[in-house]
């Protein structure tokens, strides 16, 4: 027998457990497509020239996208996603705190203080300054 | 434990020496005696002091050999430090940056001389080459300097891809991520695939991921134009501290399960062994810049490393070590002069004996001891290693010993090229000015470079204190 029912069979499962999975795919898809067609088929419609023309965050495009960007926006993003992983790691300590006791508080409080000396060190080397 | 704790905490107080101060000397001063704690600490791991007791889970496991390779790794960043320091302060502006990057690739190369799980051995290696993609690219300024950065970063990347493929299949099969292979009974994936090709794929990949780590054949093509773009400085901590450890790594991995690779690993590692030698000691031929040529020689030194691969035995792993001090020892000193240099080819060191007896005295003694004359380090470095696969396979092996000779041979044109030119050619080189501390360390190691090669026991009996 393939291997994949047989790991299915071993924890007492079989295909027919994902039915009611698979149903509400089919139901999520058929919603949102027939949403589409409806306001297509029945909501008003006005085309003119403006509404016909591309636009990010409501601002008319212009030019080409691939020209240089100051690098101080790649900066801020790169540094948020650092600092914004730190937190993910705060949500399984507070899962485990009371199994952790003092070691795994320890451990944290070291790695909150290596980011913190991180954080120290990118506004001392003026990452985040925004004004040149 | 310590190596790990301080080499991390030594890159940290670099990044804040940067913003304190700007003084290029104090930093590098910082920098040397941050590297003298770090040496210290390592030293006093062999008499169990630790400065932490840390419950590792066995992920790592430290023993007499691993904080050895330490010890050297440590030893030949020190004079790497003391003769090139000054030249990484000119790289760019972010002078303690450099140095807390080559921190952090200690702080890799500590956890892979101990790794004693795929995870770490992952995280090592991964602490090892990210700092190194950063350094490449130091020189920012250098359109070559960022090319090579890139190249570096999109191949790294790509091997460490085929590093985690590999591990993934390990731990398939096993349902665990020791090094040592334990036949599971916990993982269903094994016991339904009878774990018969997970095993084997898994490790090929891994293989794969550090041949490309140690660039051996037929994985080397980043090589010479990552070490010819990078700041000259950098490559030659590349070529040696960085590329040393990933054998230690290869030892630790496959010390035990080299024979799990399946009976082809009988014509793989031969395979690889003969192809690194042909690819990197032809093409060193032909190479008109010394910077070149010195990529393309590591390469070929990268072969003679191989062996022991081959061998598995315990003079290999005597061999590893002093090959180790060997070629770090040599290139760093060479690449140190090359810095000096205005002109990097061959015709740029005509005529350097009149002009600077002492430096092309010791650049000598370095190029005999990276082709393997007698009397120098590097004698007995490739001694060691092909005595290591005779003493393993027996008559079996003699072909292989036979063809690696040969192709020691062809090293020792390319490298006399350089000492031709140096003494029997006339020109006049354009060097920059040395100070004197610099030319006596130079002359030191050289003669350390003799003493070695004409005791190398002594380099190995620290091993079995």
């Amino acid at each position: 027998m393939h291997w994949l029912l047989l790991a299915s069979d071993a924890t007492n499962n079989s295909a027919y457990s994902y039915f009611p999975i698979g149903i509400q795919l089919i139901f999520a898809a058929g919603f949102v497509a027939f949403m589409i067609a409806l306001s297509q088929w029945v909501g008003p419609k006005r085309k003119t020239n403006d509404k016909l023309q591309n636009f990010t965050s409501g601002i008319a495009s212009h030019g080409d996208a691939r020209q240089p960007m100051a690098i101080k926006y790649f900066l801020v993003a790169i540094l948020f996603v650092l600092f914004d992983v730190e937190v993910i790691f705060f949500y399984p300590y507070a899962v485990n705190f009371r199994e952790l006791g003092w070691a795994g508080f320890g451990a944290v409080v070291m790695f909150v203080s290596f980011f913190l000396l991180g954080f120290i060190y990118i506004i001392k080397k003026g990452a985040l300054k925004w004004e040149d | 434990m310590n190596a790990i704790i301080l080499s991390a905490l030594g890159g940290i107080v670099m990044m804040f020496t940067g913003i304190f101060t700007q003084n290029k000397i104090v930093i590098k001063n910082i920098a040397i005696i941050t590297l003298l704690l770090l040496l210290i600490g390592n030293l006093l791991h062999f008499y169990g002091i630790y400065m932490l007791h840390v419950d590792v889970k066995d992920m790592l496991q430290f023993n007499n050999f691993g904080l050895f390779f330490n010890t050297i790794a440590f030893t030949s960043t020190l004079i790497y430090f003391l003769l090139s320091g000054t030249d990484i302060t000119k790289v760019g502006i972010n002078v303690a940056e450099y140095f807390a990057l080559i921190f952090f690739v200690l702080c890799g190369v500590s956890i892979l001389t101990s790794f004693h799980n795929l995870l770490m051995l992952f995280l090592g290696i991964e602490i090892l080459s990210i700092p190194l993609y950063i350094l490449t690219g130091a020189d920012k300024k250098n359109l070559k300097s960022n090319e090579a950065a890139l190249k570096y970063f999109l191949m790294g990347s790509f091997s460490t891809g085929i590093l985690l493929m590999g591990i993934a299949l390990l731990y398939g099969a096993s349902g665990n991520f020791s090094i040592e292979s334990v036949p599971s009974t916990t993982s269903k994936v094994a016991e339904m695939a009878n774990s018969s090709i997970l095993t084997p794929l898994g490790l090929l990949f891994v293989f794969v991921a550090l041949l490309f780590k140690v660039s051996a054949a037929p994985f080397h093509f980043w090589v010479p134009d990552v070490y010819d773009g990078a700041p000259s400085v950098f490559t030659s901590f590349m070529a040696t501290i960085a590329k040393a450890v990933g054998f230690i790594a290869f030892i630790f991995l496959f010390e035990s399960r080299i024979a799990e690779l399946g009976p082809s690993s009988r014509i793989i590692i031969p395979f690889v062994i003969i192809l690194t030698l042909l690819i990197g000691n032809i093409t060193a031929v032909f190479q008109q810049s010394v910077k070149r040529m010195l990529a393309y020689s590591s390469i070929a030194q990268a072969g003679f490393m191989l062996f022991v691969l081959y061998s598995n035995n315990d003079i290999s792993s005597e061999g590893i070590l002093l090959y180790s001090v060997a070629y770090s020892f040599a290139t760093i000193g060479i690449f140190a002069i090359l810095i000096k240099m205005k002109d990097y080819t061959f015709e740029g060191y005509n005529g350097l004996a009149k002009k600077e007896p002492l430096i092309a005295a010791a650049n000598t003694i370095f190029l005999l001891s990276l082709a393997g004359i007698p009397l120098t380090a590097g004698f007995f470095a490739k001694y060691y290693m092909l005595l290591s696969a005779i003493k393993a396979n027996g008559q079996n092996a003699l072909w292989l010993v036979i063809v690696a000779v040969l192709f020691a041979a062809v090293s020792v044109y390319y490298y006399f090229r350089v000492i031709q030119a140096m003494y029997f050619k006339e020109g006049n080189p354009e060097i920059a000015t040395t100070n004197t501390s610099f030319k006596v360390i130079l002359l030191a190691l050289a003669a350390i470079i003799i003493f070695i090669g004409l005791f190398p026991t002594v380099v190995l009996n620290f091993l079995y204190f």
